[in-house]
């Protein structure tokens, strides 16, 4: 077998400190995406569901039948989509 | 049967652990506090080398070979961000 062979110093501590230094980057952008990922979700979420009483209406057209709305869906509608960003 | 496996398992894998561990003890172990001195100083001989023109004297070989051990130490880079962020593949956000 061979000996093994005795690393410089330089590269042991290159080596440990960029160990260090990743696993406190990988925390840090984790901790940093975590909540713009929710956002995200969050917005998808609402837009789901205003497309989904959009594609209701469009069917119940196509169907041949007046849609049948309450007024408070109407509202969310119109509200959704006058605040998109 | 199940321990069968276990076992065989075992009994593949101890003599390649004793040799990972025979050249691990030497040449994984992290720097000791003596050795740092010595880290910086060796970071200090690279700094008047460039200054003084001798790393422009280097073989293509020992280019090549010194190019390898800096890779390797970028991977370990990675390897600390893939424990930071508690996964191998992408953020699981």
């Amino acid at each position: 077998m061979v000996p093994p062979v005795a690393v410089s110093p330089l590269i042991k501590t290159a080596r440990y400190s960029a160990l260090l230094a990743g696993i406190v980057f990988g925390k840090r952008r984790y901790d940093e995406l975590k909540p713009i990922a929710a956002e995200e979700r969050r917005i998808e979420e609402e837009e789901k569901k205003v497309r989904e009483e959009q594609e209701k209406i469009a069917k119940a057209l196509a169907e041949g039948k007046r849609p049948c709305l309450f007024l408070r869906d109407y509202w969310q509608i119109c509200s959704h989509v006058c605040s998109f960003k | 049967r199940v321990h069968l496996v276990f076992s065989a398992a075992a009994t593949y894998s101890k003599p390649r652990l004793a040799t990972f561990w025979h050249y691990a003890k030497v040449e994984l172990v992290p720097p000791s506090p003596a050795e740092i001195p010595q880290a910086i100083a060796g970071i200090k001989n690279i700094l008047t080398g460039v200054n003084s023109g001798r790393l422009g004297q280097t073989t293509v070989k020992d280019a090549f070979r010194n190019g390898l051990v800096c890779t390797e130490v970028l991977m370990w880079f990675y390897i600390g961000e893939c424990i930071g962020k508690g996964g191998i593949v992408g953020y699981a956000v």
